[in-house]
């Protein structure tokens, strides 16, 4: 396309001219418009970087190393570059190095395991409210539940599908918490499982059984203190206000 | 004080100058000036030929390999050398001329980079500036490149200057020339020279005579030089796969009544050589469990025998019967269709858009259905025999189905042979496979973080390839959701993928002019081949396996051959880039359609029958490239149409397609 006309701001000749010098001969209009702007924004986000970096080292002004530092920044968040050679063919060497698998016949569709793919619905039925009763005090005793935390998501349905499942030598005592015990289920979402048996997925929606959590293990979790009222839920404070109750099953 | 030597003050040659002015930057260096000055003095060299160095390197994001630039000679002495050594390659016979005058590209690259690094800027642009021009044509867009690199800083993230600098220049040169060029290099002591070319060059000297202009044109052009005969070696095992015996019943209307299994002993008019091969055991044939492949199943018994009917009908296409063209325009698509892919039996064309996208038409008079609801599903009888169109729902029929999820302009599509399934690729680093029959998608594969360009399915299904921005191709198949195999190597962009009728091989054209073969099972390159001058676009195998041809920017239709890896023919033209390649189902016709709005024919056959016997890969200069003007059989045009499709039906009707254009 014409270079602009004589009479168009000095930026966008310079713009062209640059294009010109690149190589770049033929474009539509549009793109010197599309260049600067880019090169506006580009340009006031370094110097808006460089100012922070600069007051947080105490200068007066704006220093060379100070843009210098905003540019190495912004290159490594937005403007990243397909990784090196050695390295691809590292992680070539790798892969290649694993045997093709073999195709087990009569197995259509052929498609990766569930949590994979994106087939599972992405909603969830609302269920109706429980009132749950708790029964009998929480036994502590030795063991080593290992908990794994899965947020539950509602949105993504890739994930839906994960369910949790923690192994437990200890003793299969059943606590089932009541709502107005401050035992709300926050997100995310802890159930606890004895070893042999998992909680399986129920569409209309669910008891929530859990295991005693023997505290001598439970070091991350905060000391919440009232241990020997109610069974500890990891990351809810009572204090908190307690959320609706929702069934996280699935 | 040592006495400075005396010397000439009017006839200083370049390899004293050079020594002197070491001298004076040593002494320089450790201080002793008064030696500095009586020695200037002495010698009569004036001060502003003698320019300081920056010594060590100083930035730490600079990395050590490009420290190997880092010279403490006096950097006026590079357009010296190089002009000297122009002037002794302008001095060699004839012969040697040709083949030493590949030398100066790499070599003017890594003294420009040199000076560069060495905070030359003003003498740097000097040198570009008188230099350049020299450079052969295909270098053009290279140096346009490297000639935004003038300062330090800018080398630190060039990709391109990552290329030049970690990996050698490819250079062939017979062994007469190459002792003629070291012989001059020793005599005269030139050893920055020495040094470039024993760092940044790597000369594959083979014996035999000397190659002329025509034969080093067609194989340089690659962005780190030519492939090099070792890349070349490996055994490829080309042939077809054994065909699984089919009990195909002839058709009532033909006029034999007997028929058995697939080898009929009757010869039949329009028999296809290729279809009687099943019987024998090809030498070059990879055996039938090299790679895993997924069992055939009635469906597709079907599949195939209603496709060897169809190859039975097959129309005969060559120079005297030329092919018949059904072009499919897409108009008002507003520029944003990016690719177009039909399915192997010519019933469905999907195409990419640019708005994330990808609509499905069916181009015969069967609408596209989709599955019943389950509760539905469940009340059909299973045992009948049209159990699979009792399967889908008539309501629901419509002539196009669109397929929207991705993030960012699809690149490509590729329909899986059994047509339950399609895979797009996309600018938004994944991979999507959909379901034909649901309409959904099913699973979305991610791997490359960069924009792929190009996805296809194998012929047999099961596997898919991908290549993309991250310079990698990548083989998965639908049921793993990481990569099963990653083919690296390429130096810049994976443009074009395509799988190997045998499905044991793929094959890669790239950014750096280059094209690759790849081998499934072990993912190691088995062929490097270079040649094109510009970004390979597209690429096609011919139906018998043995060749491959390959087309892109540079508008040139190349075919070479897979066992040498040697270029058999260079199909020239096209007036802008090739986007699409179909050899015709009996491999002797190639058609090609790209940006000049034009398909053109190429004789295959004929490339076969002028191919010379005595040609050996081993030695590049008994290689004949056939470059005929001849071998274009004619030109169909569009009105204002961009082909991006092209695709021989199973009886060899050419179908095309494109977006109308209005520029």
């Amino acid at each position: 396309m014409a270079a602009p006309a004589k009479s168009s701001p000095r930026d966008a000749q310079v713009m062209a001219a640059v294009l010109k010098d690149m190589g770049v001969l033929d474009y539509e209009p549009r793109l010197i418009n599309q260049m600067l702007e880019f090169t506006y924004r580009y340009i006031t986000d370094i110097l808006d970087d460089a100012k922070v970096y600069s007051t947080h080292a105490n200068k007066k002004n704006l220093d060379t190393d100070d843009v210098k530092l905003a540019i190495q920044c912004k290159m490594d968040h937005s403007f990243t570059t397909p990784p090196p050679r050695d390295l691809l063919m590292e992680i070539a060497r790798h892969k290649n190095s694993q045997q093709l698998p073999l195709i087990k016949p009569y197995s259509l569709p052929r498609l990766p395991p569930d949590r994979y793919c994106l087939s599972a619905p992405n909603y969830r039925l609302r269920t109706l409210k429980k009132s749950r009763i708790q029964i009998g005090l929480p036994q502590f005793s030795s063991g080593s539940p290992r908990i794994s935390i899965a947020p539950m998501q509602s949105k993504g349905s890739s994930s839906s599908s994960h369910s949790l499942t923690v192994v437990s030598k200890a003793q299969p005592t059943v606590t089932i918490i009541s709502k107005p015990a401050a035992a709300t289920i926050p997100k995310p979402t802890i159930r606890v499982n004895t070893g042999m048996t998992k909680v399986l997925p129920n569409t209309s929606g669910q008891i929530i059984t859990t295991r005693p959590i023997p505290t001598s293990t439970l070091s991350t979790i905060g000391q919440q203190g009232a241990l020997g009222g109610q069974p500890v839920i990891p990351g809810v404070n009572p204090l908190k206000r307690k959320l609706e109750d929702d069934d996280y099953d699935k | 004080m040592a006495d400075p030597p005396s010397m000439e003050d009017a006839k200083v040659d370049i390899s004293e100058k050079q020594t002197l002015l070491a001298v004076l930057q040593f002494l320089k260096k450790h201080n002793l000036k008064e030696t500095e000055t009586l020695l200037k003095k002495e010698a009569k060299v004036s001060d502003e030929e003698f320019k300081t160095e920056d010594s060590g390197p100083t930035a730490s994001e600079v990395s050590h390999a490009l420290a190997a630039y880092k010279s403490d000679d006096d950097p006026s002495i590079y357009e010296d050398l190089y002009t000297d050594i122009k002037a002794f390659i302008d001095s060699c016979l004839d012969v040697h001329k040709v083949e030493l005058a590949t030398i100066l590209y790499p070599v003017f690259v890594h003294m420009y980079l040199e000076l560069v690094y060495n905070d030359h800027e003003q003498l740097a642009k000097n040198f570009f500036g008188k230099f350049s021009l020299d450079q052969e044509e295909y270098y053009r867009e290279d140096l346009m490149k490297l000639s935004t690199v003038y300062k330090k800083e800018h080398m630190a993230g060039n990709q391109l200057m990552d290329n030049f600098k970690s990996s050698k220049f490819v250079i062939r040169m017979s062994r007469d020339s190459y002792t003629h060029l070291k012989r001059h290099l020793q005599e005269k002591q030139l050893s920055r020279l020495l040094n470039i070319i024993q760092e940044h060059l790597f000369i594959d000297v083979f014996d035999g005579i000397p190659r002329n202009k025509q034969q080093i044109d067609a194989s340089s052009g690659g962005l780190l030089g030519e492939s090099d005969r070792e890349a070349n070696k490996v055994k490829v095992y080309y042939g077809l796969l054994k065909e699984p015996d089919l009990n195909i019943p002839l058709e009532e209307d033909e006029d034999n009544t007997e028929g058995e299994g697939d080898k009929p002993k009757k010869k039949k008019p329009k028999k296809d050589p290729l279809l009687m091969k099943k019987s024998k055991n090809d030498p070059n044939a990879p055996s039938n469990t090299r790679i895993p492949l997924p069992e055939l199943k009635d469906m597709d018994k079907i599949e195939k025998i209603n496709a060897f009917r169809e190859a039975m009908k097959r129309v005969k296409v060559d120079r005297e019967h030329m092919p018949s063209v059904c072009f499919y325009t897409l108009l008002n698509s507003c520029q944003g269709v990016t690719c177009i892919e039909v399915s192997e039996d010519s019933s469905l064309i999907s195409v990419g858009f640019n708005d994330s996208f990808i609509r499905v038409w069916s181009i015969t008079p069967d609408k596209l259905r989709s599955l019943k609801s389950p509760t539905e599903l469940e009340i059909i009888d299973k045992e009948a025999d049209d159990v699979l169109e009792r399967m889908m729902d008539e309501r629901s029929a419509t002539e196009i189905k669109t397929l929207c999820g991705h993030n960012g302009p699809v690149y490509s599509v590729s329909f899986s042979p059994d047509k339950h399934n399609l895979v797009s690729a996309s600018a938004d680093g994944t991979i999507r496979l959909w379901s034909l029959q649901t309409w959904t998608n099913l699973v979305c594969y991610k791997g490359h973080n960069y924009p792929v360009w190009d996805v296809k399915f194998s012929p047999h299904g099961h596997y898919f390839v991908s290549c993309g921005h991250d310079r990698t191709a990548r083989l998965w198949s639908t049921d793993h959701y990481q990569p099963l195999r990653v083919f690296a190597g390429h130096l810049s962009d994976v443009d074009s993928i395509q799988f190997h009728p045998n499905s044991n091989y793929v094959a890669t054209g790239s950014s750096d002019k280059m094209v690759r073969l790849w081998d499934v099972q072990n993912g190691n390159c088995v062929r490097v081949m270079s040649g094109h001058k510009g970004a390979v676009h597209c690429l096609s195998f011919s139906p018998d396996g043995r060749t491959l041809a390959s087309s892109g920017v540079d508008q040139v239709v190349i075919l070479w051959e897979l066992a040498s890896g040697t270029m058999l023919a260079q199909m020239k033209g096209h007036t802008d880039t090739v986007y699409c390649l179909c050899f015709s189902r009996d491999g002797g016709v190639l058609s090609s359609g790209g940006l000049d709005n034009t398909v053109r024919i190429w004789d295959i056959k004929k490339i076969y029958e002028e191919l010379d016997s005595d040609s050996d890969a081993n030695i590049p200069s008994t290689l004949h490239v056939n470059d005929s003007p001849n071998l274009l059989i004619t030109t169909y045009k569009t009105k204002s149409t961009p082909v991006l499709l092209l695709h021989f039906t199973r009886r060899n009707l050419l179908l095309g397609s494109g977006a109308f254009s209005i520029t």
